[in-house]
Formats: structure tokens, sequence, C-alpha cells
């Protein structure tokens, strides 16, 4: 299988991201998302930058998720809502990163998806996630 | 007697937050699992779970949701 991003639409970041500006970012994602239950953030070949628990299989979990539903539509995804009983999984593209998060049912969904991409983009933007006080 | 403005505003305000929350409440009675995916240029598409691609989907989701394990109550 080629990197998550293999089939990437929107460029790559070409910002080196390091692993503790990815777990800021996740810490503050847990801190917004009451709802959150884990969640992770990969870089464009797939390598778990940072995770909430196994990282390795949160690697090779997301990677089957975009492939996935690469196949499903035939082209590649940017965004990924599964709601089931017993949870819901968001996935993510932007930026030439990943995102992927799962939380109780009935998380909104517009709201995760938001918080997933704004901190992507200011990863991507050599931040850690975070964004600067008022 | 006229009842006082903050009255008012005060009812319309309860108004409108029982009727939101009995929206809440019927889309949680009415919601089934789903399977959706986003493309550029906002496409959606939707997976029904008895599907090939939408089944995939979900044995996908329940991985992560397993890795992701529960969360402690507060």
């Amino acid at each position: 299988m080629g990197g998550i991003l293999a089939e990437m639409a929107d460029g790559e970041t070409s910002t080196t991201i390091s692993g503790d500006a990815a777990e800021a970012a996740l810490a503050y994602l847990a801190e917004m998302s009451p709802d959150l239950r884990g969640a992770a953030i990969l870089d464009a070949a797939g390598s778990v930058l940072a995770a909430g628990g196994d990282a390795d299989r949160w690697g090779e979990d997301a990677a089957a998720l975009f492939d996935v539903a690469d196949r499903a539509g035939g082209e590649a995804v940017e965004q990924v809502h599964v709601g089931t009983e017993q949870g819901e999984v968001f996935a993510l593209r932007h930026a030439g990163l990943a995102a992927v998060a799962v939380t109780d049912r009935f998380a909104l969904s517009s709201l995760t998806f938001f918080d997933m991409r704004s901190l992507l983009r200011d990863l991507a933007a050599g931040g850690n996630g975070v964004p600067d006080g008022p | 007697m006229v009842p006082k403005p903050h009255r008012v505003l005060l009812d319309r305000v309860s108004g409108y937050a029982d009727e939101a929350a009995a929206y809440v409440r019927r889309r949680r009675a009415l919601r089934r699992p789903f399977a959706r995916l986003y493309y550029r240029g906002g496409r959606a598409e939707d997976h029904a779970a008895d599907s090939i691609a939408g089944g995939e989907l979900f044995v996908a989701a329940g991985r992560l949701i397993e890795v992701a394990g529960r969360r402690p109550k507060a």
C-alpha cells in the first residue's frame, strides 16, 4: 500500500512537523472536543506523528480506512464520516496531512471536522495546532 | 397586566430551547448507522451498510473505534 496520502489532491506540506507539535495539537483537540475518545495525526507517508494509544494500530487502521474509502468512490476522499452504534469515526486529509478521530455517538460532525481541519492547517504552517491567544 | 419585557424574552428563549431539545431527541431516536464520504468540490456519497463498500467502511471504522477504546467516565 502506498502512503496514506498517495492520492492526495491538495498538495503536501513542505514543513517538517515535529512529534511534539503534533502531540500538542492532539491534546488541544481533546480539550476542545468533549466527545473525543481518541485521535491520531499522520504525515504524508502514513507515519503516525501523534496518537492517543497504540500508534502502530492507529497507523494501520487509518490507512485501511482511507484505502477502503478511496476504492469505494473511485477517487481520493477528502473526508470520511462513519457513524455506528459504538461510536463515530472522522477522517480528514488536509494540507498534506491526515487526522483520524473517534468520538462518542452524536458528536457534532461539522464542528469536529472544523477543529480537525484547523489543527492540520496550523501544523502544516509550522505551528502546533493551538491557536495564538487573543 | 403587561408582562415585564425580560419575561417575554426569557419565555421566548425557553421556547426555542424546548424546540431544540425535542429536535435532538427525535434525531437521536431516528438516526441509523451510516458511512458518508466527501470529495473535493463538495460532492458527498452515502454507502449503505449492506453494500460491499459500506460493509468494508464499517469494518474499518470498527477497528478504529476498538483502538480508541472507551472514554473514561468523568
